[in-house]
């Protein structure tokens, strides 16, 4: 007797404690866009119905096996059907779940529906980065963790963004709805931001849709959210939502900087602005698999620094650079960098860490080998 | 006829009443129930196809 209402109390205690535990962040995020916010409220609609079924069918069993125990002379009935107990206890959920499908199935048609954006966004995952396409604005960039490797390993104090921080976040505008085109480079990817509630895998040789209208400007974080290799942990995403005049502003002037990038190709670069370059080339797109000051984790990934092939091959060298080595965990980066930032960090890798080459690439060199 | 409709619905349903069970049993001929069970469940499956295609409209 007293066993039953101490549990019974503790049954209480923890039904009250619900609504605490929602408002301190264990429960999914409200998020930015209607259509999180509609999931949102499936979510604690579909959630309160299974807490009243528990406490209905919980209350019925805890009632009963108090009510007729053995020891107050209980009896068991001894029938073998009742048919009218048989149809209820089957519509009852046959209606709960139709009821639960009416309103999710309202919000899956809204989410499928990508029609009439103004935005389109190219997403496309690889190990370990993302890249971002404006279609038809002439923008693209590549978005790389930018938490340092040193805070990986326990060797400086980790940041507040630790692993959530990127180098080049995606700039969308508000109030837009923005649609997203997404694929993959290699391997099946999953672009997870939680307060878009937008969560869809980006597989090879497939293009799958999504969309988003954010309301509000902020900025926002996610993940890879499909065990994607070694780095799976370490290609976060940033997504910074500016208002519509901001956003058209940082368009382009993105577009202009890419334009200077392309007339850059033709001249003749110094070594100094190269190694400048690369070296932060290296750091944004290299070092997550050839480590910080090149030496690689082999056998996976071959360290760069006192490398003889690559110190007596130099077109092997680049080639491996924008074609990749099929086979290995080496992607072709042909795509992914301009001219420019190929030749950059081509020459940074030839001069750093010891490997003393003296070698300097020239971007129009690497625009040559691209156009073939 | 009806009452092979009537024990193949509910069967679909799940619950059935003892007494209806043993006639079927004693009296109802299989294959009725097989071409019976093969129509209505092929109904079944337009049917739910049909709201789907509704609703996705």
């Amino acid at each position: 007797m007293r066993t039953m209402f101490v549990w019974m109390a503790g049954c209480l205690i923890g039904l009250a404690s619900l609504p605490a535990a929602i408002a301190s962040g264990w429960n999914m995020p409200v998020g930015v866009t209607e259509i999180s916010r509609e999931i949102y409220s499936l979510h604690m609609i579909i959630f309160w119905i299974c807490v009243a079924i528990g406490v209905v069918v919980f209350g019925v069993m805890f009632y009963s096996l108090f009510k007729f125990r053995h020891s107050r002379g209980a009896k068991s009935a001894n029938f073998h059907e009742n048919t009218t107990v048989e149809v209820i206890w089957t519509a009852v959920p046959l209606l709960i779940l139709v009821g639960m499908a009416v309103p999710a199935t309202a919000t899956l048609k809204k989410m499928y529906d990508t029609s009439d954006a103004e935005l389109d966004v190219m997403i496309v995952g690889q190990q370990f980065r993302w890249r971002y396409e404006y279609l038809g604005e002439d923008v693209a960039f590549t978005s790389s963790m930018s938490t340092p490797m040193a805070q990986v390993r326990g060797e400086e104090e980790k940041g507040e963004h630790y692993l959530l921080e990127v180098d080049n976040p995606l700039v969308l505008p508000i109030n837009r709805k923005v649609r997203f085109l997404m694929t993959s480079d290699d391997v099946i990817h999953s672009w997870w931001v939680p307060d878009f509630a937008v969560k869809q895998d980006t597989i090879p040789g497939f293009i799958n849709e999504n969309w988003t209208r954010i309301d509000e400007p902020g900025i926002y974080r996610g993940q890879c959210a499909e065990l994607c290799g070694m780095n799976h942990g370490f290609m976060p995403i940033v997504v910074h939502a500016m208002e519509e005049d901001d956003f058209d502003a940082w368009l382009v002037e993105r577009r202009e900087e890419a334009e200077q990038e392309a007339m850059g190709v033709d001249r003749d670069w110094e070594m100094d602005e190269l190694m400048e370059r690369g070296e932060g080339v290296y750091a944004s797109v290299c070092a997550s698999c050839h480590q910080d000051v090149g030496q690689g984790s082999p056998p996976v990934f071959p360290a760069l620094a006192g490398n003889q092939q690559l110190l007596d091959d130099p077109a092997w060298h680049l080639d491996v650079i924008i074609n990749g080595v099929s086979g290995a965990a080496m992607p072709a980066f042909r795509s992914t960098l301009n001219p420019v930032e190929i030749a950059a960090v081509t020459t940074w890798t030839r001069n750093a860490w010891g490997n003393d080459t003296g070698d300097v690439v020239q971007p129009a060199e690497v625009a040559e080998e691209l156009a073939q | 006829m009806w009452g092979v409709i009537k024990s193949v619905l509910a069967a679909f349903f799940g619950v059935q009443k003892e007494q209806r069970r043993r006639e079927d049993f004693e009296q109802g001929k299989p294959l009725a129930f097989i071409v019976v069970g093969l129509v209505m469940g092929l109904l079944f499956v337009v049917g739910v196809a049909a709201v789907a295609i509704t609703v996705a409209r």
